[in-house]
């Protein structure tokens, strides 16, 4: 009994990945949940300032402008969130945090192949979260780690997409 | 005897029937002819998905060039490729329809005017090779007096990442 509960646990922890998802203007990104260190309201994070939080650093990660976005950070939903890679650390901003997801490898696709250019570095994959396309962001790419960190270190939520990618034929 | 030969006669005719039909079938194309923003364009039906209203296409952060949103179509999610943008052309209007490129990578939709497609049939002889070298095309041909080209919708995309790479 107990081991096959410990067997099931093990496979749970393999096909599934809790991401933390996140609004910017109209695009949801989600981070593997694991690297999140905190989640400062406008009032305990400056605007585009490092923020020290338990002796750590972590600087300022513009995602909105390296996306090319405009999101409105003047609402009361925005928010900093503090993450980790254990490599790398950022103060992200966002529009919005949405919430929690547990994610399973079925529901997790690569980008569609028409996607060809750095994006395909910038996202492990997507999914549809209550009838929302999210794009699940590289950690490492968005705290600006080099090329060969990033691929070693896409995380779970891009071994999840490649699993998938493979099986559709795609590449994630 | 007689009849034997009758039926080997008979069999002959029918396959020679065949022959001319299936070259006469591929002598002519069928193309289905759209516009955007009023350019009348044409496509082989065989890369045509379908053609549906257009939704609402969700922006996607990309550095591809005109492929800059997805669109979910049921359980189907689908990169949607600006072919308006590629023309220098703008969409006007409230309502759209949405054309599905076949793909080898898979599906991709297209935003074209709402003006509902035409099917029309064409002799191969009657395509010219287009040699603009600006869109990726199976030539142009004359329907209605008008200078329609037919876009290789199998291949849209791939000639301005080629462009955009060089």
């Amino acid at each position: 009994m107990a081991l096959r509960g410990l067997q099931n646990s093990t496979i749970a922890s393999v096909d599934t990945a809790r991401l933390l998802i996140l609004r910017l203007g109209a695009t949801y990104v989600a981070l593997p949940a694991v690297g999140v260190q905190g989640i400062l309201t406008r009032s305990e994070a400056a605007d585009g300032q490092a923020v020290t939080a338990a002796g750590v650093v972590y600087p300022p990660v513009d995602l909105a402008g390296q996306f090319s976005l405009a999101p409105d950070f003047s609402g009361m939903e925005m928010r900093t969130v503090l993450y980790s890679t254990g490599r790398s650390q950022g103060a992200i901003p966002v529009e919005q945090v949405v919430g929690l997801a547990d994610v399973e490898r079925k529901d997790c696709f690569p980008l569609p192949p028409q996607f060809q250019r750095d994006e395909r570095s910038w996202f492990g994959g997507m999914m549809l979260h209550q009838d929302q396309l999210v794009l699940i962001l590289n950690p490492a790419w968005a705290l600006g780690e080099s090329d060969d960190a990033g691929a070693a270190s896409i995380g779970l939520a891009g071994q999840m997409c490649g699993a998938t990618s493979a099986a559709s034929g795609g590449s994630c | 005897m007689w009849g034997n030969l009758g039926g080997k006669r008979w069999i002959m005719l029918r396959a020679a029937r065949g022959q001319q039909q299936a070259q006469t079938a591929k002598r002519l194309w069928n193309l289905l002819v759209f516009s955007v923003d009023g350019l009348r364009l044409a496509a082989r039906t065989e890369d045509v998905g379908g053609v549906s209203p257009w939704t609402e296409s969700i922006p996607v952060p990309s550095r591809t060039p005109f492929v800059q949103a997805m669109m979910k179509r049921g359980d189907q999610v689908m990169a949607v490729y600006d072919l308006a943008a590629r023309l220098n052309r703008r969409l006007q209007g409230q309502s759209f329809l949405c054309l599905v490129a076949r793909q080898f990578d898979g599906p991709m939709a297209i935003r074209i005017d709402a003006e509902l497609p035409t099917l029309e049939t064409v002799d191969a002889t009657a395509i010219r090779t287009d040699s603009s070298g600006q869109l990726e095309t199976l030539g142009s041909v004359t329907i209605q007096g008008e200078d329609v080209t037919i876009v290789a919708l199998q291949r849209l995309g791939r000639l301005s990442q080629h462009v955009a790479l060089h």
